[in-house]
């Protein structure tokens, strides 16, 4: 296959639409960009949906310290099509579908060929706000000013510049919609559930947080066959979605008075469940996620992103009983690997991705996406480019 | 030498012999004359034929808060001979050599039949003063006070009553110098290697504190076949010693310069360990292990016992973000019927050298010198042998 850029924006910066994020907390403007066509290792990708993730709330919020740049571009879960490639780029071609994802994964470092972890080692450990290889921009406001990126990804715009280390290709059977789910959030609670717990037929299970990642945690340990899935959530509006990703309890912490809701699920699950997932960002919560579990073999995964840096308090005296913590980021999984096999499974109907997209807008739009994921009525909003 | 006698003169009977008293906390023991009550149904009395001294046996002599209890009756590895059983034990009986073990397994119960515990719910392992199962006292001494027990064995006893869920049978043959160390430390090391992490061959391993459990650790990691074995420690002298242990490169954590001793590990090893143990008991040593662990796989086993109450504090971000595990075990994570059998044929086999441990031997009455020697960091273990 040829590597031609027949496109006729080839090599040309693209003017186009995004929603930009001028100081922390406030709504997105719509605005013109620029976006610069990809240098080497880079690919740029004509947005075709994006979806909000709590995550991208988080770091919108964040006001002060090294991660509080602005203007910048959030989104990091979306789907989108090859535009152009820069110099080497060989595993994707223009009209290509893609799916960008904020989690590396370069598959020639000594990480990426491990069996164990998800790793990759190519741009080192930093958090970046930049294109990750020469640490510079490829999006300028209409007044030339440099706007900052995001995780790699940059998605809440018509087109972005991702490097070929943040791209998978994807089967154009799996409608677009669902393609952009596995950009992030589900792939991460379904890899947490299949890769990093590697939950047996039978276990029980409690998930801290019902959001898109805890549901499909959900979704990914029904899927194994786990006996017991406890939800724990504060809203009791998510029990009834949570039942169709199959949890089978709920607990509301409100309403456990006398007992702590570790207390309460070791009732359930008759000494404590097997497996805990934190998928919220609290250290408090990850403490409960880890008291929840059965001594001998309970297994806790963290998965929410701490926005305080409150540490983690735990006590030697349960680790030492045989109680685990770990955590991830993107479920484990190898990106470039493992999304085609999740889309695989979806085209075969051995996972459910459509009641995870609650509500679709469109990027003029993507304001409400904000206001219905921080009021907790949403799961997924899709967020249409055109 | 077993003991041949099949029908003891003393079974049913009090016997009453010389014991190791901890009267007060961080004071000598005084050897005492005591009354060892005969067993109950479901135990076993157990004449002791020698016995060795565990630092977590010195955490809970030194300790003035509970769980320290006194007048107390320390020690808890050892083996000994069966001098008479209680009703519904059929699994040992008089003459048979054993080896009490701290952690029970009745063998029914849920985590007993798991093959992913070795914590037995039935009769759970706890720090407590009595016998497991029914919470009351086999030792008086001559005035007709209680003895407190110590983690279900107290060995600092020429006699001794435990429960059957905590004796397991091994072969007379066995030098009981040797022998003991299986009732703590080198199940503890070698189980917390090559079963809780499960060492791969080729693998990196670091282990913080180079006393009996971490040498142990590295016996079982060498058995699995790690490449490097590096082991930390305050106390270089110990360096030397652990090169016979498979310990092949040494860190000395107060020699680090103004580098932390993570730094130093994730320099020495090119990203981070893929198994840290910590096998001292320090919570922040904890934190130190757990950071100088490799971000993708690294393992960080916690095996040393902290005061009780210690935490340690881990960064959220670090925990999600590395993707690193940290979790910890009891004895090794070894089920004591079911797997110190296996563990033992290794040792008959001669594929786990254990006589490298033994550095000094006393009698009875010099018991405290053991304290002596392990409290000055000048022995790795002290058998301490009864008198016959």
């Amino acid at each position: 296959m040829e590597n031609q850029s027949g496109s006729k924006t080839a090599g040309k910066a693209i003017r186009c639409r995004a929603a930009v994020c001028r100081n922390p907390g406030e709504a997105l403007i719509i605005e013109e960009i620029e976006v610069e066509p990809p240098k080497a290792w880079e690919i740029r990708i004509k947005i075709l949906c994006t979806s909000l993730c709590h995550s991208d709330i988080t770091f919108w919020k964040i006001s002060t310290g090294p991660f509080a740049v602005f203007p910048r571009i959030f989104g990091h879960e979306a789907v989108g099509v090859v535009e152009s490639v820069g110099a080497h780029v060989e595993e994707v071609e223009e009209g290509d579908r893609v799916v960008p994802v904020f989690h590396p994964n370069c598959r020639e470092c000594g990480d990426c060929k491990s069996q164990k972890g998800n790793e990759c080692s190519i741009f080192g450990y930093k958090v970046e706000t930049k294109m990750p290889r020469d640490a510079t921009s490829r999006f300028k406001g209409m007044n030339g000013e440099d706007m900052h990126h995001f995780f790699y990804v940059s998605s809440f715009t018509q087109y972005t510049v991702v490097d070929v280390a943040n791209v998978v290709k994807i089967s154009n059977q799996i409608p677009v919609d669902k393609a952009c789910l596995l950009s992030c959030g589900i792939s991460t609670g379904i890899g947490a559930a299949w890769k990093v717990a590697d939950i047996e037929q039978g276990s029980t299970v409690a998930i801290f947080g019902l959001g898109a990642v805890g549901l499909a945690v959900a979704e990914g340990a029904r899927l194994r066959g786990a006996s017991k899935i406890i939800g724990v959530d504060l809203n009791e509006e998510k029990f009834e979605i949570g039942r169709k990703f199959g949890v089978t309890d709920f607990i509301n912490p409100t309403a456990c008075v006398e007992k702590k809701v570790s207390e309460v699920i070791m009732g359930i699950t008759d000494g404590g469940a097997d497996y805990s997932f934190e998928c919220i960002g609290l250290a408090s919560l990850m403490e409960d996620a880890f008291h929840c579990t059965r001594q001998g073999w309970g297994k806790t995964v963290i998965l929410g992103v701490e926005k305080h840096a409150t540490p983690l308090p735990l006590n030697t005296y349960f680790l030492l009983r045989g109680r685990s913590v770990s955590g991830c980021f993107f479920g484990g999984l190898k990106p470039k690997s493992d999304i085609p096999m999740l889309a695989h499974k979806y085209l075969n109907k051995e996972l459910n991705l459509d009641g995870f997209i609650t509500h679709q807008l469109s990027l003029q739009d993507i304001n409400k996406a904000f206001h219905l994921m921080l009021q907790g009525k949403c799961i997924r909003c899709i967020i249409w480019m055109d | 030498m077993a003991d041949t006698k099949t029908c003891s003169e003393t079974a049913g009977k009090p016997i009453r012999c010389k014991a190791a008293i901890s009267r007060e906390a961080g004071e000598p023991l005084v050897i005492e004359e005591i009354m060892v009550a005969p067993p109950s149904p479901y135990e076993v009395r157990i004449r002791i034929i020698c016995t060795s001294l565990c630092y977590s046996d010195i955490t809970f002599w030194k300790l003035k808060a509970p769980p320290a209890c006194f007048p107390r009756i320390l020690g808890h590895e050892a083996v000994g001979v069966v001098e008479s059983v209680g009703e519904n034990v059929n699994e040992v009986a008089a003459g048979d050599v054993v080896i009490p073990t701290f952690m029970s397994e009745c063998g029914e119960c849920v985590d007993c039949r798991s093959k992913h515990s070795n914590l037995c719910s039935k009769l759970p392992f706890k720090i407590n003063p009595w016998m497991p199962r029914y919470e009351t006292s086999r030792f008086t001494d001559l005035k007709g006070e209680t003895l407190y027990h110590f983690l279900f064995v107290s060995s600092f006893s020429e006699y001794t009553v435990v429960d059957v869920c905590n004796v397991v049978k091994i072969d007379p043959s066995i030098p009981p110098k040797e022998a003991c160390l299986f009732g703590c430390c080198v199940a503890t090391g070698v189980g917390a290697a090559c079963k809780t992490a499960n060492v791969e061959a080729g693998s990196t391993v670091v282990i913080f504190g180079l006393g009996s459990i971490g040498l142990a650790v590295a016996k079982g990691a060498k058995l699995c076949g790690a490449n490097r074995i590096i082991g930390v420690d305050v106390n270089p002298d110990k360096f030397e010693v652990a090169k016979k242990f498979g310990v092949t490169e040494f860190i000395n954590s107060k020699e680090c310069g103004d580098k932390s001793l993570s730094q130093v590990v994730l320099e020495m090893t090119g990203g981070g360990a893929d198994y840290c143990f910590e096998c001292v008991g320090i919570s922040s040593l904890v934190e130190e292990a757990f950071a100088s662990c490799r971000k993708g796989w690294g393992k960080t086993v916690v095996l040393g016992v902290d005061k009780p109450g210690a935490q340690l504090n881990l960064s959220s971000f670090d925990v999600l973000h590395s993707k690193k595990i940290l979790t910890g075990c009891l004895y090794g994570g070894v089920k004591a019927k079911s797997d110190l059998p296996l563990l033992l044929k290794r040792y008959m086999d001669k594929e786990l050298v254990v006589e490298e441990f033994v550095t000094h031997e006393v009698k009875f009455e010099d018991i405290n010198k053991a304290f002596e020697l392990l409290l000055g960091g000048k022995c790795i273990r002290c058998v301490i042998w009864m008198d016959k």
